[in-house]
């Protein structure tokens, strides 16, 4: 690996890939902070990372070997430059944050036909492969009672059944790497096929569609992006305008969410939201439209008609919906799926969430979301290749082992990392799970996640490349709202003939428990994998679970920043995600540190943009980035209105000073580049 | 939208070891600078340059590492949507060349499956110190069907030559695609760059 010894002074160091953490490098190297950013796993994103199947498989093993593993350190060596004055501060060496993982498989093992025949024959092949229905159940009991053995029917199956899941999973994907993708191409063939004859998906079809194997699953791994955390971008939210403003936009492309959807009363129906949807829809009656259309535009500067919902305000939302005269269809749309807030938000909040829904539609396309093409762990990339742009140094499976603290001034001076190499800094700012064993308060949060494979969308449509957010309101009183978000192969997280389905809600108990039985009622889940519904069994229109994973996500975000724990006040924490369907906590905290650190500076300034910088002997170029697109036929890059019509700086003008040497400060580069090209 | 005055986009990006001269090769190619004993590309996230081949003109966006490479972190968006791979090394440095393996990993992992990918042994000025002999590079290259070209940014040796055989492959790459874009479109979920997209738009 790297030879490369680590500088050993930086301004700012910082533990922790995530979105908040990586937008603070980018923020830090854009103003010529030198910045040092590492983390322990070997790859990026930390909490908000994405895998493809296989990777994810790899994670879920190193994750159970990892469980009660600590390591020891030598300190011996880095003890002899502490000086007079100074102590450690050891960071924890434990810093995982995810609680009773489970894995079911539910697809078909059969791999393919020969090698159903050739069973015996794959039985040989390395029991290495990840065991996929085993449970995980952490140990560690953190107050969700202990895991209990409702370790359920699927993840309890025979060893048998297991075994024969491995040799499949495994033989597959031997026979993958040595062949050509034929089979892999004869899927895809047949997913475009089903592409261009838009039409609602029949029964016949249905037949002709090769049923995916868990094999398969394996085999096209590579397709799949599996997101840590799940969440839609407002396309009028904090961090889209981050995203433009600071041009890091430039890394990533995006897809719009194409529906809303809500469940009730055990069906899945689509939310009409903006005005062509409402005046479209067909499960609305002429009244209907008339009053719900009344209604959004009163929400959308409700601020106007203070009388209409003053006296009010600090009552339940829910019940001011039902003196608006709306239809019950009607509050269950306004309430879950337009201001998705629960049955006690206040009317004001109420509003205020509808109006920030209605204002973020039509940005970008008919829902207010948009979501990244490979996933939303590449949010966090984006911001650290900005930063490595501007000269932050990066550093994958590196990590702080403790910091070295000024007695006299409870400052810290310096971190210790893990090759016992000491680096001195200004500020050092961390992912919260490093510095857990530091928090003042005991009572932690959590979030419960699920992760579904299925074969067809909870809704099929006449395409069936659709991006759904799914709002299903509490199942019994009391329980979570979850919110479900539904990708299509298109959005690059899942291989053709597949949905990704992710789900998410604040924890009662633990993932399996919040979600299982919204999972039974919208999904069929196979009793054994592979098994099919009998004729007319009433569960026949609902996609087929393939693949589930199940987890806890810690939660601490209602402590932002570094009030709630006993740490040097120059070192901060980025707590969160948050179980908000948005980014804009980790968004607006990324910018608060930033504040605490450099009051004095900009936060992330306009890069400039490379379009501008063009050498001599090259004709000048027409502006604007040449990636615009039609948003609804592709992916697209974030533009912003104000982008599209500003005009970028002529091309000769920039010319000179592109060729004056790169090395100054960045500090300089900056200012002198960035100025002029914004306005 | 403006009109682009150009007939095709292509994101081309760099990788390789630290300091076998990925930077070199796109400052030459780009400004015709060879700027010696060069730190780290501070502020400058790709360069651009418009090549014309046969009558139709080529817009290359060369994207460099922004030294992410030198303890082992590219960011595995860097890979996404890149029409085409510059996987370099250094014919001075055996150990460069040892790491190809390890970027080739890097590459199926997280490229699209169709990228171009080239192999490019730099700095043949330096003869004198060459580690890896031309055979040996040429038959790893054959091995993983990579084209290879042996360059020198210092001399302006082939540089020329490397991007603008580049950019014909991937013209002829795209007119193929166009061509029977129903049997063998890019698999969904993987396509190619939206630039790409558009730039066939304009055909």
């Amino acid at each position: 690996m790297a030879s490369d010894n680590l500088p050993s002074e930086f301004d700012v160091v910082i533990l922790g890939t995530g979105l908040t953490e990586s937008i603070i490098a980018s923020a830090c190297s854009r103003v010529g902070q030198k910045v040092l950013h590492i983390d322990r796993r070997n790859y990026y994103s930390s909490k908000w990372a994405g895998f493809n199947f296989n990777s994810l498989l790899s994670w879920i093993e190193e994750y159970k070997s990892q469980q009660g593993s600590q390591s020891t350190e030598d300190e011996a060596e880095w003890r002899k430059t502490l000086e007079d004055g100074e102590e450690v501060l050891p960071l924890s060496a434990d810093d995982s944050f995810i609680t009773n993982l489970e894995v079911s498989c539910y697809a078909s093992l059969e791999a393919e036909e020969e090698v159903k025949e050739n069973e015996e024959a794959t039985e040989t092949l390395s029991p290495a492969a990840p065991s996929p229905t085993e449970p995980e159940e952490e140990t560690k009991g953190k107050g969700e009672g202990e895991s209990s053995p409702d370790v359920t029917q699927e993840t309890t199956t025979s060893g048998e059944t297991q075994h024969t899941q491995e040799d499949g999973g495994c033989g597959v994907q031997e026979e993958g790497a040595s062949q050509d993708a034929g089979q892999s191409e004869e899927i895809e063939q047949k997913e475009q096929q089903e592409d261009t004859t838009a039409g609602p998906p029949s029964s016949a079809k249905e037949v002709k569609k090769k049923k995916i194997t868990y094999a398969d699953l394996v085999k096209e791994g590579r397709r799949f992006n599996i997101d840590l955390v799940s969440k839609l971008i407002y396309s009028r939210g904090s961090l889209v305008d981050l995203l433009i403003q600071s041009k890091v936009s430039r890394y990533t492309e995006f897809k719009i969410v194409t529906r809303i959807l809500t469940y009730r009363q055990g069906r899945v129906e689509q939310v009409p939201c903006s005005r062509a949807d409402v005046f479209a829809s067909k499960q609305l009656t002429m009244v209907e439209k008339r009053m719900l259309m009344k209604f959004l535009t009163f929400c959308l500067d409700f601020e106007q008609h203070p009388e209409e919902y003053q006296e009010v305000s600090d009552q339940p939302f829910w019940e001011f919906l039902q003196t608006k005269k709306l239809t019950e269809n009607l509050q269950h749309f306004v309430l879950h799926s337009i201001a998705m807030v629960t049955k006690e938000t206040c009317t004001e909040d109420g509003l205020k969430a509808t109006q920030h829904f209605l204002r973020c539609l039509g940005r970008y396309g008919n829902t207010p979301f948009l979501f990244p093409l490979y996933g939303l762990g590449e949010i966090p990339q984006c911001f650290c290749r900005m930063s490595a742009v501007f000269g932050g140094i990066y550093c994958l499976r590196h990590s702080v082992q403790c910091l070295v603290v000024d007695k006299e001034t409870n400052g810290c001076k310096a971190v210790i990392d893990t090759q016992g190499q000491r680096i001195s800094c200004s500020h050092f700012v961390v992912e919260d799970s490093f510095v857990r064993q530091r928090w003042k308060n005991t009572e932690e949060g959590h979030i419960s996640r699920a992760v579904l494979i299925t074969d067809r969308s909870v809704l099929p449509a006449d395409s069936d490349q659709q991006i759904s957010l799914l709002t299903a309101p509490p199942l019994e009183p009391g329980g979570p709202a979850v919110h479900v978000v539904e990708l299509c192969s298109s959005s690059m997280t899942c291989m053709p003939g597949t949905f990704l389905v992710h789900l998410t809600c604040s924890s009662k108990g633990t993932a399996r428990e919040d979600l299982e039985s919204l999972i039974a009622q919208m999904f069929y889940v196979p009793p054994s994998p592979g098994e099919e519904l009998a004729e007319g069994d009433e569960r026949s229109g609902r996609p087929t679970v393939m693949w589930a994973m199940y987890f806890n996500m810690l939660d601490i975000s209602r402590m932002d920043g570094s009030n709630g724990f006993d740490l040097p006040s120059n070192v901060h924490v980025c707590t969160g995600p948050d179980v908000n369907l948005g980014c804009d906590y980790s968004v607006k905290l990324a910018e608060k540190i930033f504040r605490q650190l450099l009051p004095e500076e900009e936060f992330c300034p306009p890069a400039p943009d490379p379009e501008d910088i063009i050498y001599e002997g090259v004709a000048p170029q027409g502006e604007g980035s040449g990636f615009e697109e039609n948003p609804k036929t592709e992916g697209s890059p974030l533009q912003s209105e104000a982008d599209g019509l500003e005009n970028h700086p002529e091309s000769e003008k920039e010319a000179a000073e592109v060729e004056a040497p790169i090395q100054e400060t960045p500090k300089e580069a900056l200012k002198e580049d960035a100025s002029p090209s914004e306005e | 939208m403006s009109t682009e005055d150009y007939d095709y986009l292509f994101k081309i990006v760099l990788i390789g070891n630290a300091g076998v001269g990925k930077t070199c090769l796109v400052r030459r190619f780009t400004q015709g600078l060879f700027p010696p004993g060069q730190g780290a590309t501070i502020g400058v996230d790709f360069m651009i340059k418009t090549v014309e081949i046969k009558g139709e003109k080529v817009k290359l966006q060369i994207w460099d590492t922004a030294g992410q490479e030198r303890f082992r972190s590219i960011t595995q968006s860097y890979y996404r949507s890149a029409n085409a791979l510059i996987l370099t090394y250094d014919i001075t440095c055996e150990d460069s060349f040892c790491c190809l393996p390890e970027w080739l990993r890097e590459i199926e992992q997280y490229a699209n499956n169709q990228v171009v990918t080239i192999l490019v042994g730099n700095k043949i000025d330096l003869a004198d110190k060459r580690e890896v002999v031309r055979q040996r590079a040429e038959e790893f290259a054959d091995t993983q069907s990579m084209l290879y070209l042996e360059t020198s940014a210092k001399e302006s040796d082939n540089v020329e030559k490397l991007f603008l055989d580049l950019a014909c492959e991937l013209i002829r790459e795209a007119k193929q695609n166009t061509l029977d874009n129903s049997e063998n479109s890019p698999m969904p979920g993987e396509g190619k760059s939206i630039s790409y997209l558009s730039c066939c738009s304009l055909n």
